[in-house]
């Protein structure tokens, strides 16, 4: 399975990130797991593909977004996914 | 009708508004930020579009310096009241609406002062004026854009270079420019933006917003459930759920990003334009009325489509009053919750009359109101 990217932000900031990557042609899947709570200030995540991570990466300091963590992960379980790394 | 009183709320709005505004309250009103479900996810999405079309109209660059407000006189008291503490001095200007006035009248039992940059009697306000009142403690330039008494507009650019240079806080009242005039945050160095979402907006009532730049940080004016940090007791520091906390409006977002989405494919310059010439064909023929005094600018400058008039010998309540029995004309006589405007241009024994056309006024409509002034000018001459 293609590695993927775990971002945990604020539900704001992932809708931000969200559509701007839509607008580059980049399907971000908006997500919420027990997970998130474990992040300050961050009630969501969005999934997305790692390869998209210099793009995120660009889109957070455009808009002064800190997020709360940016993971690669294996595995995609809905709901709970097991995030293995900080990205970067 | 004839409906000339778009400068206290827009009517008609746009034909999708209501749709929007429908569709949001029967296919996804679910509290976004609480919950990942569908309809609370689709309410995000949406709130977020609207973020990112005022930010378009205004030249934001970052829309999450947007926070909804239910109007532009909370967004007013958000800038004024999250911004100054005792012994702060602010300046504002003496065209300014009650929303302003009122806020730094209040703040003084707190320790908070503030100076009026008197403006000529045509409401315009000169960048000197505003230079004279600076003091080291000033921490707040509050001007509004344009007169909601006579439509004149501030040299918002010009300030806006003078503070930015100062490192003080320069904060809008878009009330009556938001939609009718085109407006840059970033060419015009503005700090703060207040606007209202019902007015040239051509958004739903009970709809406004607050842009914060990010060289500014305010207090919330009220603390709570934002979706975020739910664990703390303190608020979160980050825009916008800083300062937007309890459930949006989210019926009435639908429909304000239904009109910005509307106002992008006209193009507000565009509506200022068609606007302009309404305001310019009242001003020219109003004045040539015999018994009728205009007031506000010259009418080969720019304004905001306000036009405020008298009948001499008769009280503005009496012609608004005359001019809807016998002509189905919607206006607003009075003081129109501007006080010192009216100072400044010398009515505030009576008030005046307001013209406020908008998008959707004819040219048609406007000569036939002009009739209807100059029957009702001649009846009070002849008296």
């Amino acid at each position: 399975m293609a590695r993927q990217l775990v971002v945990f932000a604020s539900l704001n900031q992932v809708a931000l990130l969200k559509r701007a990557l839509y607008r580059e042609g980049v399907y971000a899947e908006m997500v919420r797991t027990p997970r998130c709570y474990l992040f300050s200030g961050c009630s969501f995540a969005l999934r997305c593909q790692f390869d998209e991570l210099p793009m995120l990466e660009e889109m957070c300091r455009k808009w002064t977004i800190e997020p709360g963590g940016i993971f690669a992960e294996l595995e995609d379980v809905p709901g709970e996914s097991s995030v293995e790394e900080q990205a970067r | 009708m004839i409906y000339l009183d778009n400068a206290a709320t827009s009517w008609p709005k746009p034909a999708g508004v209501a749709r929007s505004v429908s569709a949001a309250l029967t296919r996804c009103a679910g509290n976004p930020g609480r919950t990942s479900h569908h309809l609370a996810m689709d309410a995000a999405a949406l709130i977020q579009e609207c973020r990112e079309n005022l930010a378009q109209l205004f030249r934001i660059t970052n829309p999450l310096r947007i926070c909804f407000t239910s109007n532009a006189t909370e967004a007013l008291n958000l800038a004024i009241k999250g911004l100054l503490s005792p012994g702060d001095h602010a300046i504002c200007s003496s065209m300014e609406h009650n929303s302003v006035w009122r806020p730094l009248t209040a703040l003084v039992e707190r320790g908070v002062e503030f100076s009026i940059a008197e403006a000529d009697s045509s409401g315009v306000v000169d960048v000197a004026a505003v230079e004279r009142l600076l003091r080291p403690n000033t921490k707040l330039i509050a001007i509004i854009h344009a007169s909601n008494v006579n439509g004149a507009i501030q040299p918002v650019a010009a300030i806006g270079a003078l503070v930015r240079a100062r490192g003080i806080p320069f904060l809008v009242d878009a009330s009556q420019s938001a939609g009718a005039i085109p407006i840059d945050v970033q060419a015009m160095r503005i700090d703060l933006l207040a606007f209202p979402g019902h007015k040239g907006l051509l958004g739903p009532q009970g709809t406004g917003g607050l842009y914060v730049s990010e060289a500014v940080n305010l207090r919330p004016l009220k603390e709570g459930g934002t979706g975020s940090e739910s664990n703390s007791a303190h608020q979160p520091l980050f825009y916008p759920d800083r300062l937007e906390s309890g459930t949006l409006n989210l019926p009435g977002i639908a429909g304000l990003n239904e009109s910005a989405h509307y106002l992008l494919r006209k193009g507000v310059e565009t509506i200022a334009l068609k606007e302009a010439m309404r305001t310019k064909r009242l001003l020219a023929s109003l004045a040539k009325i015999e018994g009728v005094a205009v007031y506000g600018p010259p009418v080969e400058l720019p304004r905001a489509p306000v036009v405020s008039f008298n009948l001499l010998g008769m009280d503005p309540v009496c012609v608004a009053a005359e001019l809807e029995k016998r002509a189905d004309i919607a206006c607003r006589p009075g003081w129109h919750c501007a006080a010192l405007a009216h100072r400044t241009q010398g009515t505030q024994e009576t008030g005046t009359v307001r013209f406020s056309p908008g998008s959707f006024t004819t040219m048609t409509e406007i000569d036939f109101v002009l009739n209807a002034v100059a029957e009702l000018a001649k009846e009070s001459q002849s008296r």
